[in-house]
């Protein structure tokens, strides 16, 4: 039984991937099959992920050698508490699949039913090859079957703006990627070797090269633009609003985290290797918090519920890079269990906000005044996640803004702990408008006016995530005993 | 702005010029990449995998989940391209008697020139044949999956251009199509599994010398998929491009 981690560990990545491929097959005599298929899937690589995280409570992190050949030689998985978000990740996915079902009825016609859902459970693999993999080359080839299948699930939506928006993300996407390859040949040139752990070794035996210190800058600053961080955020608004909703709850809840994951590998990378992380880190804090208040203060001026909730996600992430720029203990436990609870939350909102727009056919406050009155469950959850992304207890949001707000005083940087304050309090003044908007407004459409409520194929997600977004507010302990470790043996190697 | 973009250019490329010059001697014996992980493959490479050709050991053996998710990219370019608005919004072939003039019309807007027609019909079996030789030979010397795919590939399309795509569509099966366009992705899971089941390891090969031709069938069923696959969803490519208008 020691043995079932590494055994299952590489199909939790091929299981979506050997799926997608499927997709066209079992759609082929009616594209109805598609979705379930897809949905079949999503639920079995949840189950895999279920098992692994067991695993890992039971016995601690372990490797996979693909091939049988023992790093460096080979391609290693690594499957550690930071990983364990591919639970989350996959799970996920299996709420907005079901979604789907009845959204692409509307928007798409059946015979892109089948390339669709492919692309989301090729997005699915990639994202869990990303999160599991301690191969730096494959780092690069996931990130790249990540990106490449968002792109295309962004222009999926038409022609004219999703096209622009498409391909302004493909264009930013591939000089990040480009970054990333050249960091990674750059560090293949040094070590000779693509193994991370046994890259990180080298490089710390090595003399100090100003190559190294190129390498991890463009590493950083590839993930920082696939992170979405502010400034190099220009591409997520339009992209993540004008995307099918579902497609906005997967790439705002969990394809940027791509560059946070990335991020703590070039953390784990750098560690022990004695370049100082202080300039990096600086920048982080700095940016962060930049982020955090400029994210919620334009997302203030935002009449479209889809764009606002987009620059929320640019202040969310803002949150999250000021808590790993802090490195102190309370500031990363608050952010790692923020990448998870952000993905909940941002998935539940935007699951939500599709479901308004798919049964009334608008997508501003101002036209979309009075919802609540039609759709009270919809609008009850959209409530929720509003409540959890402004961090107010008892919600998801709550925990691990108070994490990262301790960990800022902990720092000794309490003027981060106001920055961060001050941003919820923006976020807080833009979900109160659309709250009173739909709680508190008259309908001016008719079609609001006479909207019911979301079949039970999108309310039930929906409805579960925002039980969700409270359930883990109550008992958010448990995400942060879980964390804890992993937070301890990063700045343990971090040497701090 | 147009200035700032320039200096910020020129900033980054000396950045990285820089840190490039600090990298170890090119092709130096005594380099990293020379003496870590490589060495290792050219000293037991022939040894550990069978295979003569160290390239098709490092694409297949040693890093062949490396080239799983390699060909799953291939597939998603494929699945991204039919899944958007313009590869699908060709209407319906017309039925009847104009059906023929219009496809005629979309199909041949420039005429093709009689050498160039007569040319790639001549050539398309001997560049058939080679793209087999190829795939062949491939993991005993240079070639192998992808070239002989890219090989396949660029016969299907040039034959779509002089024969227009209506015949050259032909080529591909249609109930096949489905799984042909797929058959990287899941011929490597496939194998992944037989390996798995054999050695215990994910994509593992058998070492022993009893196992050698075992090991030479799941490599030629690799190359040939990699191949077939890859080639069809090359000239699904062509096809999706919208007809000249």
């Amino acid at each position: 039984m020691t043995t079932l981690g590494p055994t299952l560990l590489p199909w939790l990545v091929a299981l979506p991937l050997a799926g997608a491929a499927l997709v066209p097959i079992v759609a082929r005599r009616d594209a109805r099959w598609a979705g379930g298929f897809t949905f079949a899937v999503a639920l079995a690589t949840t189950a895999l992920a279920s098992v692994l995280v067991a695993q890992l409570a039971s016995q601690g992190p372990f490797s996979a050698d693909l091939g049988g050949w023992a790093a460096p030689y080979g391609i290693e998985l690594h499957f550690d508490r930071f990983a364990a978000w591919t639970m989350a990740l996959a799970a996920l996915f299996s709420f907005v699949i079901p979604f789907s079902w009845r959204y692409l009825d509307a928007t798409l016609p059946r015979e892109r039913w089948a390339p669709f859902y492919a692309l989301m459970l090729l997005n699915l693999g990639g994202l869990l090859g990303f999160s599991v993999t301690g191969d730096l080359f494959n780092l690069f080839v996931t990130m790249e079957v990540v990106s490449l299948s968002s792109y295309a699930l962004v222009a999926v939506a038409g022609r004219g703006v999703a096209a622009w928006a498409a391909l302004k993300y493909l264009l930013l996407g591939a000089v990040s990627s480009l970054l990333v390859l050249f960091a990674v040949g750059l560090l293949f040139a040094l070590t000779g070797s693509l193994n991370l752990a046994d890259v990180s070794v080298r490089l710390a035996a090595a003399e100090p090269s100003g190559a190294a210190l190129l390498a991890l800058a463009s590493l950083a600053v590839a993930f920082l633009v696939k992170a979405a961080l502010f400034p190099l955020h220009v591409w997520l608004p339009d992209a993540h609003a004008i995307a099918p909703s579902p497609v906005s709850a997967v790439l705002s809840g969990l394809v940027v985290k791509v560059g946070i994951v990335g991020l703590l590998r070039v953390l784990q990378l750098a560690a022990g290797t004695g370049i100082s992380l202080e300039p990096l880190n600086t920048v982080l804090m700095v940016l962060g918090a930049t982020a955090i208040v400029m994210g919620a203060f334009l997302a203030i001026f935002q009449d479209d519920i889809k764009l606002m909730l987009a620059y929320s996600t640019i202040s969310n992430i803002g949150y999250i890079v000021l808590g790993i720029g802090l490195a102190s203990p309370f500031a990363l436990i608050g952010a790692f269990v923020h990448v998870f609870n952000h993905a909940l939350i941002k998935v539940t909102l935007f699951l939500a906000a599709g479901a308004i727009i798919h049964q009334t056919g608008y997508r501003t406050l101002s036209d979309l005044r009075g919802v609540a009155r039609r759709m009270p469950q919809t609008a009850a959850a959209m409530a929720i996640g509003a409540v959890s992304i402004v961090g107010l207890p008892p919600t998801a949001g709550f925990v691990c803004k108070w994490y990262i707000a301790l960990g800022a005083f902990e720092a000794d940087q309490g003027g981060y702990g106001f920055a961060l304050v001050f941003g919820a309090l923006f976020i807080f003044v833009y979900y109160v408008r659309m709250l009173d908007a739909f709680f508190f407004r008259s309908p001016v459409r008719p079609e609001v006016a006479d909207a019911v409520e979301a079949p039970w194929s999108m309310r039930a997600p929906v409805l579960v995530l925002a039980a969700a977004c409270l359930v883990l507010g109550v008992l958010g302990g448990i995400p942060i005993g879980f964390v804890e470790p992993a937070v301890v043996d990063l700045l343990a190697a971090l040497g701090r | 702005m147009r200035t700032f973009a320039l200096a910020l250019v020129l900033v980054v490329a000396a950045t990285m010029v820089i840190g490039i010059a600090g990298l170890p001697p090119h092709g130096d014996p005594d380099g990293p990449v020379h003496t870590h992980v490589g060495a290792r493959y050219l000293e037991q490479g022939v040894a550990e995998t069978g295979l003569r050709n160290l390239v098709t050991a490092v694409l297949l053996v040693y890093r062949g989940f490396d080239t799983f998710l390699e060909v799953v990219v291939i597939f998603t370019a494929l699945v991204a391209v039919l899944a958007l608005p313009s590869a699908t919004r060709q209407p319906p072939p017309p039925r009847g008697e104009g059906a023929a003039a219009s496809r005629r019309e979309a199909d041949d807007a420039v005429p093709v020139s009689p050498v160039v027609f007569l040319v790639v019909r001549l050539l398309a079996p001997f560049i058939a044949v080679f793209a087999l030789a190829s795939l062949y030979r491939g993991h005993v010397t240079p070639g192998g999956g992808f070239q002989s795919a890219a090989i396949i590939g660029a016969m299907m399309i040039a034959l779509g251009l002089v024969f227009g795509r209506e015949h050259a569509a032909r080529l591909v099966p249609h109930g096949a199509k489905a799984w042909l366009q797929a058959l990287g992705p899941l011929v490597f899971a496939a194998v992944a599994f037989v390996g798995w089941r054999l050695t215990g390891a994910f994509l593992g090969f058998p070492a022993d010398e009893a196992a050698y031709a075992l090991r030479e069938a799941m490599v030629v069923v690799l190359e040939v998929a990699i191949a077939v696959g890859g080639a069809v969803i090359l000239a699904q490519l062509f096809m999706a491009l919208d007809a000249p208008s």
